[in-house]
């Protein structure tokens, strides 16, 4: 593990320095944004990539762990909510950076700040309930319950809510206006950098669940 | 099947009948909506809202009253079981989605009985003009569905914490702004008469409250049972 592991630290060192170079350097600004603005996509669109991908992860592993009760679900359900609200806070900071150079405010409100402050509100909920709860086993049940049906209303406000009002925000999954598609070199980079931001987040998880199975270990050597 | 239903209206009709001998949970429903119209009338009133933004800033008004009056006494249904030591009897005596469709039908008339005093009051005080008074109605009901849908699951979730009364809001209100969203478009519809606007958002409520209530059929066993 640990040959391989520093091995890949440093992979992943460069690589995101790489990115960083790239989307700040070596790229040229994309055509029809303000300034520099358009560079901050290649950060933007990782972290909400990230924080979903976390709360997906969170979701299933609360699911494991309602069917198979082992602690380890639970780590994985409780470090994954963390991260995403992390990388929820900073998706949300860098659109509403975005949002005031491009449209000239902050925040109005726009349907995807909606959805994304529902999702930190959702989280942030999780988190406060865990902390409410003494009982490890109970903590752990009751927090994937409530995780399960809070992704429950993600749908609805990923896909639903945007599209009953208007919104600014270029669209997520489907892009059907070519003038607004990315150059294949602006797309390198940005499936680089989300690659660089996985390989981040899959280890800032590693060292939590190692983090939260010590804390588990210390509990049942003092019980 | 007709067994299961008994169950569960036995269920509800315990906690009405021990609900109307105190009337705590109705009571704290009923004034904090009454005190929050009264604040909402006296500081804006009939006439102070210009003509084409009433129908949706009315609208808004009259959710975030029957929203927060919810929040401040649905949370009983379950507290109530834990603190007063009844909880690990009624988990004896009955099933645990008997105890979930008992405890859901329970929020659900209280929820009615609140709508019931409060909407009329409300339309009245605001002169809040309806174009579709059935349609009206219909979002109505499917609102205070969801609300004790979600509001059940939450209440059972929190009675078994530490802290329970800020939790309730905390946890209900993220779970709840969605359905919230699309109650005040729909509630805006219903009072302009824009029939395509009220179908698409009662389709996204009946929706809403539909996996919620599946979710939660399915997660509350695991939730009552200690």
């Amino acid at each position: 593990m640990n040959r391989v592991g520093m091995t890949l630290k440093w992979f992943l060192f460069v690589w995101m320095a790489g990115v960083i170079w790239a989307a700040f350097l070596w790229i040229p600004s994309a055509q029809g944004f303000k300034g520099e603005s358009s560079r901050i996509v290649f950060f933007h669109v990782p972290t909400a990539w990230v924080a979903t991908l976390a709360f997906l992860v969170s979701c299933i592993a609360s699911g494991l762990y309602l069917w198979r009760r082992e602690p380890k679900y639970d780590f994985a359900a409780a470090v994954s909510a963390g991260l995403g609200l992390l990388y929820a806070v900073l998706a949300t900071v860098t659109g509403a950076v975005f949002a005031k150079i491009m449209w000239g405010a902050y925040w109005n409100w726009d349907p995807r700040q909606t959805s994304i402050t529902i999702l930190l509100l959702i989280y942030a909920a999780y988190l406060a309930l865990r902390s409410a709860v003494d009982d490890p086993e109970k903590r752990a049940t009751l927090a994937a319950v409530y995780s399960i049906l809070a992704f429950v209303t993600v749908p609805f406000l990923m896909f639903i809510v945007p599209r009953i009002y208007f919104s600014l925000h270029p669209d997520v999954m489907t892009n059907a206006d070519p003038d607004n598609s990315l150059d294949s070199a602006h797309l390198r980079v940005l499936l680089a950098s989300l690659a660089g931001f996985t390989g981040l987040s899959v280890w800032l998880y590693s060292i939590g669940t190692r983090i939260e199975e010590i804390r588990h270990r210390r509990r049942q050597e003092v019980l | 099947m007709s067994r299961w239903l008994a169950e569960a209206l036995a269920v509800a009709a315990k906690d009405l009948r021990a609900e109307f001998r105190t009337r705590v949970a109705l009571n704290s429903l009923v004034l904090f909506a009454l005190t929050t119209l009264a604040a909402v009338s006296y500081t804006i009133g009939p006439y102070r809202l210009s003509t084409e933004d009433r129908p949706f800033l009315l609208s808004v008004l009259l959710w975030i009253v029957i929203f927060f009056a919810a929040l401040a006494g649905l949370d009983r249904s379950f507290v109530k079981e834990e603190e007063s030591h009844t909880a690990p009897l009624l988990r004896l005596a009955a099933a645990p989605t008997v105890v979930w469709a008992g405890k859901l039908l329970y929020n659900l008339v209280l929820i009615m009985v609140l709508m019931a005093l409060l909407v009329p009051l409300f339309c009245v005080l605001m002169g809040f003009e309806i174009a579709m008074p059935w349609r009206f109605a219909a979002v109505l009901a499917a609102g205070g569905f969801g609300l004790a849908v979600t509001t059940t699951i939450i209440a059972a979730i929190i009675a078994q914490a530490l802290t329970r009364g800020a939790l309730f809001s905390v946890l209900s209100l993220p779970l709840l702004l969605p359905l919230l969203i699309f109650l005040i478009q729909g509630t805006t519809a219903v009072a302009t008469g824009d029939l395509d606007t009220y179908r698409e958002s009662l389709r996204a409520i009946l929706s809403m409250t539909g996996a919620m209530t599946i979710f939660s059929a399915f997660l509350f066993p695991v939730v009552w049972r200690d």
